[in-house]
């Protein structure tokens, strides 16, 4: 290989100035293990260098390195029966998380973003639950937003337009209280310029009326899949909970029922107690637990569902790095849904696509479809069996 | 609003309990205004995953210094008090809606109730800058709870006010409002929700105790300003800062909302600066 140039980034001189000992080594992280001679553990964009504290210069990718960075092939079609769902890298941002795309515009890149998933999105709209909203747990966050936005119309006038002028894919998150508000708001997202598709929130554990209803029956949920598939032709995700005893046949019935692709998983349902502890902490009571506490549910109900169903599964549940990202491809997911962690972190879901993509050239991968389902039990149909003997 | 890396200067506890915390961080420092805040990462180890948002105590733009005033109540600002001069924050900032002074106002009255200091601490360096005048109503427990004077600006007069009577006069600060309400041309406050309330409830009553319903102004006149919108803030008595549990500090996770009169308000986007009349107080 060629002898690299050392690269510093500008902006890093008066940082490095101030720090008496900043001697950089290469290779800071201690995530990619022994690095193969003459290569960069790390890749990453100068942006993500200068927002990383803990170390002062990042090398960044040479041409040669940029080259074949560009040539792995990161996309993903998240429904191929639907006229496709092509988004350009496997990280979404999950609904709630990321408003309407347009909030976190002054610091992150949003384009680069591979999809954005809006806040739930209703036929009329709601004033949400009452405050305060949400708190931090070990590991996690607690919310009950309840479904707060202005409705489906407020939301096709105002983003609309935006969205259209947009690269990154925008998936509308569509909660209801009935099958017929739901397949309302999908008849009115069908065909609206901007918007690529639409992601069913039928697992919301913080609204009264239809939150989780459909998503812990199987035949509600089929019911709703199938009501919704008869009204648009746009590319249909559906959210499952994690709040049911055996999720499988709830995703096997939304599969029969149309659906292209699952999202797995909604929030886990609990609760905080105030500091006096004289009433429950939240205004609504309970919460929707999100964060790193949920991860290990998250990759038991993806390994489950991924053994049961053929089409794809977008994994969401405590994502922070690219371990976590290679997790969930690893039981089967095709795609990952980043959350809570860009509260703390905005730019995570464009790094970690360049980071899986620098993984990819590390294993000299020219996609990452060989990354997916690794983990998966080699016979599916038997070895299947055994998790729900398992389970509690 | 960016993300900023702000190194740590000097870290002093001021109070039992309570810090001030100086940054270098030019970005910030240049251009925030009163009534902002910043949404501060937290170390990795913890487990911690939200930032923690704090107001903007003061900001030089000459020094590029910027300080945070906070109290430790969990394991975040635990941790906040443990790191070293010298070590890099990730700060979100500026964020939120500003305190707006009426160009017209000449004395103002700013009133906090224990931390509330840090929410309109850089409002009285603001417009004393401005030329104005400004009068600190500080309400505390007790004496050994009270803001030191000499962090303030000489130019402010301060008066106090303790649970315990141990400092100042004996009471609420809300007690000592009616005094000043006369004097002052407009009012901004932060601190805990009971004292909003019931300042709010005071001003709501303001014109008719004093009994001159423009205060010979045109204040008032002419077409109403939307409510919420920078004009009709500015021309408001009363301005409170509000708190509240916080996501993501740039309105997309709606989770730190406070009930407005017209509907749920995001303390991170709308506020945390809201005139008085566009919260539904309790009881009111």
């Amino acid at each position: 290989m060629k002898a690299k140039k050392k690269v510093t980034i500008v902006g890093d001189i008066r940082v490095s100035a101030f720090k008496q000992t900043s001697k950089h080594k290469p290779s800071s992280t201690g995530r990619s293990g022994p690095a193969m001679p003459g290569e960069r553990p790390r890749v990453e964009t100068a942006r993500a260098a200068v927002a990383d504290l803990g170390t002062p210069s990042v090398p960044r990718p040479t041409i040669a390195e940029r080259e074949a960075l560009d040539r792995i092939d990161l996309s993903v079609d998240l429904a191929p029966e639907h006229g496709g769902l092509i988004l350009a890298n496997p990280i979404l941002v999950a609904s709630g998380t990321f408003g309407y795309g347009v909030e976190y515009g002054e610091v992150v890149d949003v384009q680069r973003i591979g999809a954005i998933c809006c806040k739930g999105t209703t036929l009329r709209p709601r004033a949400g639950n009452q405050p305060p909203r949400v708190t931090e747990t070990p590991g996690g966050m607690l919310n009950s937003i309840g479904l707060q936005n202005p409705g489906v119309d407020a939301v096709i006038e105002k983003y609309g337009p935006i969205w259209q002028g947009w690269k990154v894919p925008v998936i509308v998150n569509v909660a209801g209280e009935s099958i017929e508000d739901y397949v309302e708001v999908a008849r009115r997202l069908d065909g609206v310029p901007g918007v690529a598709g639409i992601e069913l929130n039928i697992s919301c554990p913080n609204v009264g009326k239809g939150g989780l209803q459909f998503a812990i029956d199987r035949d509600a949920a089929r019911a709703v899949t199938a009501a919704v598939r008869r009204a648009t032709d746009l590319p249909l995700l559906v959210k499952l909970s994690p709040n049911v005893a055996d999720v499988r046949p709830i995703a096997k019935a939304i599969e029969e029922a149309g659906a292209d692709a699952i999202t797995a998983i909604n929030t886990l349902s609990g609760l905080a107690v105030s500091p006096d502890r004289t009433r429950a902490f939240l205004g609504n009571t309970y919460g929707g637990l999100s964060g790193p506490a949920v991860k290990p549910v998250a990759l038991r109900i993806v390994y489950e569902v991924a053994q049961v169903v053929s089409i794809p599964i977008v994994a969401i549940g405590g994502v922070t790095n690219l371990d976590d990202v290679l997790d969930f491809l690893a039981c089967g997911a095709v795609a990952v849904q980043v959350g809570t962690a860009i509260f703390a972190d905005p730019e995570l879901p464009v790094r970690l696509g360049d980071e899986l993509r620098g993984e990819c050239l590390r294993r000299g991968l020219s996609s990452y479809g060989s990354l997916i389902g690794t983990a998966l039990p080699k016979r599916t149909g038997a070895a299947s069996s055994k998790g729900a003997e398992y389970r509690p | 609003m960016r993300l900023v890396a702000a190194e740590l200067v000097e870290t002093r506890q001021i109070l039992p309990g309570q810090w001030l915390q100086s940054f270098h961080a030019p970005e910030l420092a240049s251009g925030t205004r009163a009534g902002q805040f910043v949404h501060v990462r937290t170390g990795d180890y913890s487990g911690l995953v939200l930032r923690r948002p704090f107001s903007i105590n003061t900001a030089d733009p000459a020094t590029g210094i910027v300080t945070l005033h906070f109290r430790t109540v969990g394991r975040g600002t635990e941790w906040l008090t443990r790191v070293r001069e010298g070590e890099r924050l990730d700060m979100l900032g500026p964020l939120g809606k500003p305190f707006e002074v009426d160009p017209r106002s000449r004395h103002l009255l700013l009133i906090a109730g224990g931390l509330g200091m840090a929410g309109v601490r850089m409002l009285a360096d603001e417009a004393i800058r401005e030329g104005r005048q400004v009068t600190i109503l500080f309400g505390a427990l007790s004496a050994d709870h009270v803001y030191p004077s000499n962090l303030l600006p000489d130019e402010v007069e301060y008066v106090v006010a303790t649970d315990d009577g141990s400092l100042g006069h004996h009471g609420y600060v809300t007690e000592l409002v009616q005094e000043y309400e006369a004097w002052a041309d407009q009012a901004f406050a932060c601190g805990p929700h009971p004292m909003l309330a019931r300042l709010a409830q005071l001003a709501a009553g303001r014109r008719e105790r004093m009994g001159v319903a423009k205060l010979g102004r045109k204040r008032g006149a002419g077409k109403a300003d939307p409510m919420g919108s920078t004009s009709a803030r500015r021309k408001a008595f009363l301005q409170v800062s509000m708190e509240q549990t916080m996501g993501c500090a740039v309105g997309a996770c709606l989770g730190c909302t406070v009930i407005g009169v017209e509907g749920p308000l995001r303390v991170c986007r709308e506020g945390p600066v809201f005139a008085s009349d566009e919260i539904a107080w309790p009881n009111s």
